[in-house]
């Protein structure tokens, strides 16, 4: 017989208590809670009611001016402008199948992350977070469109978008696990090459019409410079944080020279030198043209931070993990790759996505030099005479737009992180 | 019983550290195939750095090593055979955190040995059935007790289907509840003939499964007795006074 209750009496020769469910855990009340963390003493009551008074103020302020006197009209007739600049209209149905594309293959990658949790961890395939998402985005589809003043059809098309993004999630949740594991390890792989043909359909070529990139803007430029610096950044970061590293002294040397002379100059400084000699140094035409020498600076200047976040994982590796793995026969490149990259890079995590973050914050550098990115393209509207003034409300929105940004970005980050950890490496 | 054929020869071993200091003065060993070798000695008297020059995980400067027939030098494909056909277990497991217990013991032998992974897993399934731990497979490192990550340990080294194990003092790092199993799992091993060097202070391992033992001091072999003799009769002041210390 099991007893979920230990005996009442206990002498030395009682069998040893049998294991019980944990206590359900007493959650207090809302109210509870709320008088424990503000008011549980006087000053913390009276510095709490001062915060409140103030946040409110501030947020009502906000709201009235947001609702009432902001006109918004300027963000309403210039909306094409800040999503993409000056692109061909003729030619916007490429950047339409570019956002269907990344819709339906952000819904399967999201889906299947959700039907194949890791081995060691049972997952829900629809999660709370997950339903908060799917409310939030239908919210913003039917919300969004509505609010800027788009036309009906776009409105359509934007409904259509998050319809398929969301349908595409649940069809990856529930039937991902009956498709071929063939098919389902295609879909990391289909992002690069998303990436490229996405490049491809942005810029053009390959038989469809240029668009050169002095016509690209706003929100389009401002994303495909971060991304494209990010993405390239990499490599760059692993490479150099290796050779920093490495026996032999001139790749060592040459390593720490490019890390302290990024890491010595402002970016802002960097991206004019950069105008004005990348042109010399790098082989001829892969810098055509100013955005993509601005794009080659950026990727250098994020590559020197992200060599130097990723230096301090591969030192936060414990060297038994090189020795184990070359004493089961791996070549220095394997043990590298297999063991103490994966490892070195998860540490290198956070500070990697701080990098990236920054990054994106720093592409409004660019407006600097010339380039319609949101900051270039928020500046030349607001010196449009129609909308002077407007300055607040242009403003706003692109910190709501770089904020949604950067939150996508640590959101992500964080969820990987999750995914990637070993619970706790052994010591 | 260990036949005469040699598996590891150690002739007049040298080595110094970079920072000078002079590790390994002369050392001779050689091993049997099937015969389990204890290495004894003080702390700081070189056993890691010896045993550790077998599967080059340490150089030396002056001397040779042949392991089975194959003579280490920097030639690196030497190096890389003589690797996969010698298993190593550490003091600190130094399993792969980042990979499951399975994966761990595939690693190895479908990246460098290029098997079939489906074929490796059912053998690693055996494998960790063999060490006790077989409902562990899916669970990371870092949920597993030391004594079962130890296990996980030995069990990746025998997924490569190596020819030789060299251990460094494999229960050091144990509670003692757990260095029984671990132990145990090593006794097996000697058992099916497995050649085995094996850096312990675990005397009732020595005298029960080592056909030898070996006491090190100050980078030097000073003693090289059965099991018996050494523990009853040591023959070197060096080895009275160690066993006196940890008896
Ligand atoms: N990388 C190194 N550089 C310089 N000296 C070293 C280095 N590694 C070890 N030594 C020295 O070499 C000697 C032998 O070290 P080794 O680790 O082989 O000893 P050990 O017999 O295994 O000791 P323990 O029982 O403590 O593990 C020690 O005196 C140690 O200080
Ligand atoms: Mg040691």
């Amino acid at each position: 017989m099991t007893s979920i209750q230990p005996g009442p009496e206990s002498g030395t020769n009682q069998p040893l208590r049998p294991a019980r469910p944990a206590p359900e855990s007493v959650q207090p009340s809302w109210a509870g809670a709320l008088r424990q963390e503000l008011f549980a003493s006087r000053t913390d009551g009276l510095v709490s009611v001062l915060l409140i008074l103030v946040i409110l103020a501030a947020a009502l302020g906000l709201l009235r001016w947001a609702l009432a006197q902001a006109q918004w009209a300027v963000i309403q007739a210039n909306t094409s402008l800040f999503a993409i600049g000056r692109y061909p209209i003729q030619q916007q149905w490429r950047l339409w199948l570019l956002v269907v594309l990344v819709a339906g293959l952000s819904g399967v990658s999201w889906g299947l992350l959700r039907a194949f949790p890791r081995a060691d961890r049972s997952g829900e395939i629809w999660p709370f977070n997950d339903r908060l998402a799917v409310v939030l985005l239908g919210f913003l589809a039917a919300w969004l469109p509505a609010a800027l003043a788009l036309g009906l059809p776009l409105q359509l098309r934007w409904w259509v978008i998050t319809a398929l993004l969301v349908t595409m999630r649940c069809l990856a949740g529930s039937w991902g696990r009956s498709l071929p594991s063939r098919l389902v390890r295609l879909v990391p792989l289909s992002w690069p090459l998303l990436y490229l043909f996405g490049m491809v359909l942005i810029a053009g070529g390959l038989g469809i019409p240029r668009v050169p990139p002095s016509e690209w803007g706003g929100l389009l430029l401002t994303l495909l410079m971060a991304s494209f610096a990010i993405l390239l950044s990499f490599p760059i970061g692993v490479v150099v944080a290796l050779g920093r590293r490495s026996s032999l002294p001139l790749l060592r040397w040459s390593s720490v020279l490019y890390i302290e002379f990024i890491r010595g100059a402002p970016l802002i400084t960097l991206l004019f030198l950069g105008q004005n000699i990348l042109g010399y140094m790098l082989p001829g035409g892969w810098a055509p043209d100013r955005v993509w020498r601005a794009a080659w600076v950026l990727t250098l200047f994020c590559g020197a931070y992200l060599a130097e976040a990723v230096r301090a994982g591969l030192t936060a590796v414990p060297p038994g993990q090189l020795e184990a793995a070359r004493s089961l026969g791996l070549s220095m490149p394997l043990a590298l790759q297999r063991v103490v990259l994966p490892q070195a890079l998860r540490i290198a995590l956070p500070a990697a996505v701080g990098q990236f973050i920054s990054l994106l914050q720093d592409t409004t550098l660019l407006s600097l030099i010339g380039l319609l990115d949101l900051l270039g393209t928020a500046r030349t509207v607001m010196a449009n005479p129609e909308f002077l003034g407007k300055n607040a409300e242009v403003y706003l929105t692109l910190a709501v737009l770089f904020w949604c940004c950067c939150a996508a970005l640590g959101l992500g980050s964080r969820a990987l992180e999750r995914r990637l950890d070993p619970t706790h490496s052994p010591v | 019983m260990p036949s005469t054929q040699p598996m590891i020869e150690a002739r007049g071993v040298q080595k110094w550290y970079p920072n000078g200091f002079h590790a390994l003065r002369g050392v001779d060993l050689s091993v049997s195939k099937g015969e389990v070798v204890v290495i004894m000695g003080p702390s700081g008297s070189g056993k890691s750095t010896f045993i550790r020059t077998f599967n080059a995980l340490e150089e030396f400067q002056e001397g040779s090593i042949s392991v089975d027939g194959i003579a280490l030098s920097n030639d690196l494909r030497n190096i890389d055979a003589i690797r996969c056909d010698t298993g190593m277990v550490f003091q600190q497991f130094n399993l792969f955190p980042h990979l499951t217990v399975l994966e761990n013991l595939s690693l190895a032998p479908v990246v460098v040995r290029k098997r079939r992974r489906t074929e490796v897993e059912t053998q690693a399934m055996a494998l960790l059935e063999r060490v006790g731990i077989a409902e562990q497979a899916s669970k990371y490192p870092g949920q597993l007790s030391g004594g079962q990550q130890q296990r996980v340990a030995i069990a990746r080294s025998l997924c490569m289907e190596p020819r030789i194990l060299l251990f460094d003092e494999p229960t050091s790092a144990l509670d003692p509840e757990m260095v029984g199993e671990v132990l145990e799992v090593m006794r097996g091993l000697a058992a099916d003939g497995m050649t085995m060097v094996v850096v312990t202070h675990e005397m009732g391992f020595a005298r029960e499964v080592a056909h030898r033992v070996v006491l090190m001091s100050e980078g030097q072999i000073v003693e090289e007795a059965a099991p018996e003799a050494f523990f009853t009769n040591p023959q070197h002041e060096r080895s009275r006074q160690f066993l006196a210390q940890i008896l």
